[in-house]
């Protein structure tokens, strides 16, 4: 997990959000959801924030935690995939990372609420139904993990799906002040018209479910760490 | 945060540990090694947390359907501009365009590193790891907002691999926050 050691609090224009001071496992307890959403936006913001700085140090590229010749192979899983550069494998393996942290970050903030240790199938399906970015992975979770996550919020949870860093948020909304019932990121799909999911019902249940009851949930700024000061008006 | 990346893992021959998997030998050609994966969730969350073998196991589908839909934006780039080699350029560009900018910031710097200590390297000889991969061309676009500049919505009509659509065009206005967003970020901490 993140710590602080040797990590000043990110920080921009306004006043810097304090460095949160408790572990996410004292949190795990008796957390309100809320404060446990509040948590793993932190926890994403230092996360990108490391990332960076962690990157910035790289001298070695030989000892990847992700194998070139296997990622080699699932790229050239596509017919249509005919040379690849020597750099995509390796650039693939860091972006490999990156994805398998946020996702299992995410994940595991389900897990917290339903006061569990152990990191299950389900809470994958979970961060998979609230991130827009991870939709694309819908499929891979049987409909059951999503109808179970559905039950869930049937039962008067609030959830706020949050996108991680998608730039057009931004310049429509400025820092939204928790308007009531408006979701960050629904304004921009509705006008279009999409943004359907046909093979998966129990998703749009869950996103009907979400817009029913989120009159108090207003997280702007998403995961994006430029914008880290705009976490904390959540 | 736990190591960096210099953790001793998967070496690049990318057949260790195999046998943790349940899966048949040739299905787990298909995913990255359930060993390695474990590591680096591991690394995000609490010591105490443990994982369920099912949730390493989804773990593994969902970065082999990463790769893939990232792989397929970018390799439709490539056949529309008619190159034929996919670089690192474009495999950010599809990332941008596939949403998830957030990868975008620390991988230029990352892809930005190793090119530099490839040319220093390619100064001795033909470097490993361009053997390995049999192909060594650069077809880099260059350095810039021109990420950004080009857009960063998001597609939701399916969810196959492959979007083959684009109807989702944003302008300079959010690229242009993004890119201000990085600069300040990158003006406090220094």
């Amino acid at each position: 997990m993140d710590t602080n050691n040797q990590q000043p609090p990110p920080s921009a224009a306004g006043i810097p959000p304090p460095p949160p001071g408790t572990t996410i496992s004292a949190a795990g307890g008796g957390a309100s959801y809320h404060h446990l959403l509040q948590q793993q936006q932190q926890q994403l913001q230092l996360f990108w924030t490391y990332q960076r700085q962690e990157i910035e140090q790289v001298n070695d590229f030989k000892n990847h935690q992700l194998p070139l010749a296997r990622i080699k192979k699932i790229m050239k899983a596509d017919e249509d995939v005919r040379m690849i550069s020597a750099e995509a494998p390796i650039l693939f393996a860091k972006a490999c990372e990156l994805f398998i942290l946020e996702l299992t970050i995410r994940s595991w903030l389900h897990a917290e609420e339903n006061k569990r240790r152990t990191l299950q199938k389900n809470d994958i399906a979970a961060a998979i139904t609230r991130t827009d970015i991870f939709d694309f992975l819908v499929d891979i979770v049987p409909r059951d993990e999503i109808k179970d996550e559905a039950a869930v919020l049937g039962g008067g949870m609030v959830v706020a799906p949050t996108a991680s860093g998608v730039p057009y948020y931004y310049p429509p909304m400025g820092q939204p002040a928790g308007p009531g019932g408006m979701m960050i990121g629904r304004p921009a799909m509705d006008p279009n018209g999409v943004y359907v999911q046909p093979p998966s019902q129990a998703w749009q249940s869950v996103w009907q479910t979400s817009t029913g009851t989120g009159d108090d949930v207003s997280y702007g700024s998403g995961g994006s760490s430029g914008q880290g000061n705009l976490d904390g008006q959540g | 945060m736990g190591d960096s990346d210099r953790d001793s893992g998967g070496g690049q021959n990318g057949n260790n540990q195999n046998g943790q998997s349940s899966l048949s030998p040739r299905e787990q050609d298909r995913f990255l090694p359930i060993a390695n994966v474990s590591r680096i969730m591991k690394k995000a969350l609490p010591a105490n947390a443990k994982i369920s073998k099912d949730a390493k196991e989804t773990m593994q589908e969902c970065v082999s359907e990463f790769i893939s839909f990232v792989t397929g934006e970018a390799s439709d780039k490539c056949q529309k501009e008619k190159r034929k080699t996919i670089n690192g350029d474009d495999l950010l560009w599809a990332m941008t365009t596939l949403g998830f900018e957030d990868y975008v910031e620390p991988l230029k710097v990352y892809l930005q590193r190793f090119r530099e200590i490839e040319g220093e390297r390619t100064g001795l000889g033909r470097p490993q790891t361009g053997g390995e991969v049999g192909e060594h061309q650069r077809d880099a676009v260059g350095d810039g907002g021109g990420f950004y500049g080009g857009g960063g919505g998001m597609q939701y009509h399916q969810h196959h691999q492959f979007l083959h659509q684009q109807n989702h065009m944003y302008g300079a206005t959010g690229g242009g926050s993004d890119s201000g967003g990085g600069a300040a970020s990158g003006r406090t901490r220094t």
